[in-house]
């Protein structure tokens, strides 16, 4: 059967209807898809695209990094106490972790006292502890 | 009367051509030609027609929406991507973010992809296309391969040889036919350069959908599904949606031609 095989050229579709177009494809040898295709569409052509050395150039950032607002409490939160007495169950989607219930707490302590970013960190750490949640500094002694 | 001289001016082209000239009951006259379709195929190809066409002025014929949800994608870590220097520059714009650089992959995006992918394989295989499941990932190898097996296709999961499209007549003999669709769930080879079966499905003109994760080269697919394709999690759901759609898309057409009255011939057992 007849057939182009530039697949740097255009796309699929295009091939093959332009192959119809001009009678080297009998439509009795239209491709099964070629309907299908021409009905629903892909979003983006799937045109072959030259890969580029543009290796001189500074490549912006077009892909953002994602941070969120609590990030800064969970480092402080692993610098100081490490990974926390916890271990990750991540088999488990709603899992809760030591760092997560100490970025709630401090959340809360923040909203409902006035007091500045050290004490509110002891607090914490208080609040956490009157809980049941040992947290244990990291570099310090360990606990049986 | 006026009936009557018409057929006189027919009864002489009568021999040459064969047409039988016949009556409806209000007058009108009809002609069939009789020697080149017997009226009972030619209405076969228009009802053939009709259960062709009639699933293309749909958007969801097949209701795949509701096959899976963006909860369902999210639980099978559809969105975890490669590392930043992993990535390649063609799937930035299908990436939502890069946490703690590790890329994230916008599942707003994949669902969208993954909807067209799969209308796509179902409209295929609904006309009796021949789908082709390719992988290269030896871990999954069996997964896919029963897969295929599960719903009447092929599967390719083993090294693939140079000219298996492009040399497609001569390795397996004169007249073969080849994949109308093929389906990558690794767009990858095991030294991580694009799998060749890609360039090769775009230079034989043959359509090809493609899991891309965040290292892929997405350009040469007909219809790339953005999402994970190293957790078997992810593996799992995309071998289960893939047979859910061939396996329903087969089971409408069956349906469709019972409902036209084509009812295939029976097999001698």
């Amino acid at each position: 059967m007849a057939g182009s095989r530039l697949e740097k050229f255009g796309t699929v579709f295009t091939r093959v209807r332009d192959l119809m177009r001009s009678g080297v494809i009998k439509s009795s040898d239209k491709p099964i898809w070629y309907d299908v295709f021409s009905a629903f569409p892909p979003k983006k052509e799937p045109l072959y695209v030259k890969p580029q050395s543009r290796s001189y150039i500074k490549k912006e950032e077009t892909v953002l990094n994602i941070y969120y607002r609590e990030d800064e409490i969970r480092a402080k939160f692993y610098e100081v106490y490490g990974t926390g007495p916890r271990v990750f169950d991540l088999s488990k989607s709603n899992f809760f972790s030591t760092c997560e219930r100490f970025v709630e707490k401090y959340k809360e302590l923040k909203c409902s006292g006035k007091l500045d970013e050290a004490a509110l960190f002891e607090e914490t750490g208080k609040a956490l502890l009157a809980e049941g949640i040992v947290l244990r500094r990291r570099g310090g002694p360990m606990t049986i | 009367m006026a009936a009557r001289a018409l057929t006189k001016g027919l009864l002489g082209i009568r021999n040459t051509r064969l047409l039988t000239v016949g009556y409806s009951r209000n007058g009108h006259m009809y002609t069939t030609a009789a020697h080149v379709k017997s009226p009972q195929n030619r209405i076969n190809s228009n009802t053939t027609d009709k259960i062709l066409s009639q699933p293309l002025e749909t958007a969801d014929f097949f209701r795949l929406s509701e096959l899976f949800s963006l909860k369902d994608l999210f639980d099978a870590r559809i969105h975890l991507g490669h590392k930043k220097g992993c990535r390649h520059r063609l799937m930035e714009p299908y990436l939502f973010g890069c946490r703690l650089d590790q890329d994230i992959i916008d599942l707003d995006q994949t669902m969208e992809h993954l909807q067209a992918a799969l209308n796509f394989t179902a409209h295929v295989a609904y006309r009796g296309g021949v789908i082709l499941l390719v992988s290269r990932r030896r871990q999954f190898s069996h997964l896919v391969e029963s897969t295929a097996q599960d719903c009447g296709e092929y599967a390719h999961t083993r090294y693939w040889q140079g000219g298996l499209l492009t040399n497609g007549p001569i390795q397996y003999g004169p007249g073969v036919r080849l994949p109308d669709l093929i389906i990558f769930l690794s767009t990858l080879n095991n030294v991580f350069q694009q799998h060749v079966g890609i360039r090769d499905a775009a230079k034989m003109n043959i359509p090809t959908v493609g899991v891309v994760d965040s290292n892929c080269n997405p350009s040469l697919v007909t219809y790339p599904v953005p999402g994970n394709d190293d957790t078997p999690a992810a593996i799992d759901l995309y071998c289960r949606l893939f047979k859910m759609t061939i396996n329903r898309a087969k089971d409408k057409r069956r349906q469709m031609e019972l409902l036209h009255g084509l009812s295939a011939a029976p097999t001698p057992s």
